[in-house]
């Protein structure tokens, strides 16, 4: 009897000590609330795949040290559906598992649910959304991965009016945040170019556009843009427009997908006349940056050029925690990320912005290009300059 | 004008759709008293095995569309024998095993095909076009095979004895089956029926739509209300009912927009049921 208390005694310590091992191991954990299913799903991937990437990168290449010690990063991805109530339900998940850093989610509606967690879990969040409040001085330890349509929109639109002649445009988006920020931000951009807009928004969930199309044809719009319809959606919409007999020129004001939205059109040669928002310039340093994930991962880069910014984001994070000695202090990381230059060894440098639009300087700012599709052809990438608010 | 005519087609082409989709429903409904929350799956199922057997593989899309048909119909045999006439009489339980099926399905396909949509075109492109008035020959094949589809259900189940036998097991499965009915093949049969015509119609419709794991939701939801209208079992009212509701999200949407199309359709069918609790052709009282 006694030597089996004394076995249970022995285990009990041996167990604790390797618990405390553990629990003193240096262990950088990244959560994201990540839109993985329906028709947002590839933005959500891109998301993923950028935290694996860096995580691996970080800890093949001992990016993070701290105290001495050469820290680990692991990811935890939770489907937060795109919906407010998803990415809420992801982040109360990733709270209770005591995880502090957090990088997503993707859409407006997520972020919208996820900051007050965030906030009231002391967490530091690097976050996309192109909402109107997609960051603010109520949520100081929220940083936003770049800039939205306010940022890039007016350029796309010089571009488009420099290749073909419109004074009307008919913008399509859903009829929730993620949807209508975007969608009146644009409209006021458009306005601002000279080009009268109209707004159509349409339930999250329709399958047929049919209806909506036939609505927006009847203005006799000039120019249509997809704003930030989702790329499943977004295809639908265009194959439906060009069967409709639409011919003119198609925006894509709110975030990458030009490849998905192609495939459900039919093609490009249906997209035929497009211009889109791409997150990054593609040049050598970011071709090296997708070898780079293909010898680490394995596998080509996830599809949707989101990739790139949550890269860069990632990266970001990364440096606070080293810069902060830190991985698991939110308020130290959030501090030593403000004093961090907007660089990246892949991406390039940029500048914190948004103390204008959003009233705090926490948005990153770095050279992105402009997509072109014309007569069913791509063309070469137009680079353009960081947004800047000085 | 044109743009009445236009949304008209529309209309109907979207009846017809949901009502391929609402008479599965209701058929297994109306003979099995099962509401099959696995019916959005079973429409994905066909679109991806239509989309494998025609862009993966080579197959002529004809071909794909009979296959899909084919093997939605067999999985729907064997989930019916294997799994759902184990509990069939607990209603509880066919809910709960009914959503299980289509969170597996649909995990699957995610699983199997990735999150993103595949590039998976109808074979037929060109638009056939009068002035405003507008419909492509793809939609026009799809509502001809749609059209045929609900001819042949409506054949079978009125005018054949396998119809008359599928009847009487809605009407009262004891007595059907105390008359000698084979109620072991004619439960299976109805149930792979109805699935048979959910994959067939996302075999047919996805081309033309997009395909993804998720767009068996809003089918799921579509059918369901289509089938609350038409009254829960009833073949003719889901057919009625998936036209009203086909035309009425079509005229709602081109002439009140989006937001305010799904809001007047789903009031619309609130009024309807505040009037006809038992939808437009229902019994008050379902016996079976």
């Amino acid at each position: 009897m006694i030597s089996g208390l004394g076995r249970l005694f022995c285990g009990t310590l041996l167990a604790s000590a390797a618990l405390s091992a553990s629990a003193f191991a240096c262990e950088l954990k990244i959560g994201s609330p990540a839109v993985l299913s329906g028709p947002a799903a590839q933005w959500g991937m891109a998301l993923r795949g950028a935290l694996e990437f860096v995580a691996k990168e970080t800890v093949e290449e001992k990016r993070l040290v701290v105290n001495g010690e050469t820290c680990t990063v692991s990811v935890v991805a939770i489907d937060s559906k795109y919906t407010a109530e998803g990415a809420a339900s992801a982040m109360n998940s990733l709270a209770a598992e005591g995880i502090k850093v957090i990088v997503g989610a993707v859409g407006s509606p997520e972020v919208t649910g996820m900051k007050p967690i965030a906030t009231r879990n002391r967490m530091v969040a690097m976050v996309n959304s192109f909402a109107k409040d997609a960051i603010g001085p109520q949520w100081p330890n929220v940083f936003h991965i770049g800039p939205g349509p306010s940022g890039w929109a007016g350029p796309i639109i010089d571009k488009g009016l420099e290749l073909y002649k419109f004074d009307t445009v008919s913008i399509v988006a859903p009829n929730d945040q993620g949807g209508t920020d975007i969608a009146g931000v644009n409209a006021e951009i458009f306005k601002q170019k000279g080009v009268t807009p109209t707004e159509e928004y349409y339930q999250r969930g329709t399958t047929n556009f049919a209806p909506i199309v036939t609505r927006m044809l009847a203005a006799k719009p000039g120019a249509v843009d997809l704003a930030s319809s989702p790329a499943g959606d977004a295809g639908i919409i265009v194959k439906q427009l060009r069967q409709a007999g639409f011919t003119g020129p198609i925006f894509r004001l709110g975030g990458p997908g030009t490849e998905e939205i192609g495939r459900v059109a039919g093609g490009y040669n249906v997209l035929q006349d497009f211009l889109w928002f791409e997150p990054i310039a593609m040049d050598d340093n970011t071709k090296a940056l997708e070898e780079k994930h293909i010898a680490l991962m394995g596998k080509p880069r996830p599809e949707n050029a989101d990739f790139f910014r949550w890269v860069y984001a990632a990266r970001m994070m990364v440096k606070a925690a080293q810069a902060a000695q830190s991985v698991d202090d939110a308020q130290k990381i959030a501090d030593a990320m403000r004093t961090l230059p907007v660089d990246d060894e892949n991406i390039g440098a940029g500048h914190w912005i948004g103390q204008k639009f959003f009233g705090i300087n926490q948005e990153m700012s770095y050279p992105f290009a402009i997509g072109v599709i014309q007569a069913g052809e791509q063309q070469p990438y137009v680079r353009a300059e960081a947004a800047n608010e000085g | 004008m044109e743009g009445f005519i236009a949304t008209g087609l529309i209309g109907i082409s979207l009846g017809s759709q949901y009502t391929l989709l609402a008479l599965g429903f209701t058929l297994i409904f109306g003979i099995l008293g099962v509401v099959n929350f696995a019916h959005g799956g079973f429409y994905v199922m066909g679109g991806y095995v239509a989309y494998y057997c025609s862009a993966v593989l080579g197959l002529p899309y004809v071909v794909a569309l009979l296959i899909a048909l084919a093997a939605t119909f067999v999985l729907g045999w064997l989930f019916e024998v294997l799994i759902l006439e184990r509990v069939i009489d607990d209603h509880q339980a066919t809910l709960m095993v009914t959503m299980g099926f289509y969170l597996v399905l649909a995990t699957g396909i995610l699983v199997i095909f990735g999150a993103e949509s595949p590039e998976f075109s109808f074979p037929i492109s060109g638009v056939w076009r009068v002035g405003d008035v507008y419909f492509p020959y793809a939609n026009m094949v799809v509502l001809g095979a749609c059209l045929a589809a609900i001819v042949f259900v409506f054949w079978l189940v009125y005018r054949t004895n396998v119809g008359r036998s599928l009847r009487a097991m809605a009407e009262d499965r004891t007595v059907a089956s105390a008359l000698g009915m084979p109620t072991k093949i004619l439960f299976p049969f109805a149930f792979a029926l109805a699935t048979g015509l959910a994959g067939l119609t996302g075999a047919l419709v996805t081309p033309i739509l997009a395909l993804a794991p998720h767009v068996g939701d809003p089918v799921l939801a579509f059918s369901f209300l289509t089938v609350i209208l038409g009254g829960l079992g009833s073949v003719t009212g889901a057919t009625i009912a998936a036209f009203i509701v086909g035309l009425i999200e079509a005229y709602a949407a081109v002439y009140l927009g989006g937001s305010k199309g799904a809001l007047t359709l789903f009031v619309l069918v609130l009024v309807i049921l505040v009037i006809r609790p038992q939808g437009l052709m229902g019994k008050e009282v379902r016996r079976a």
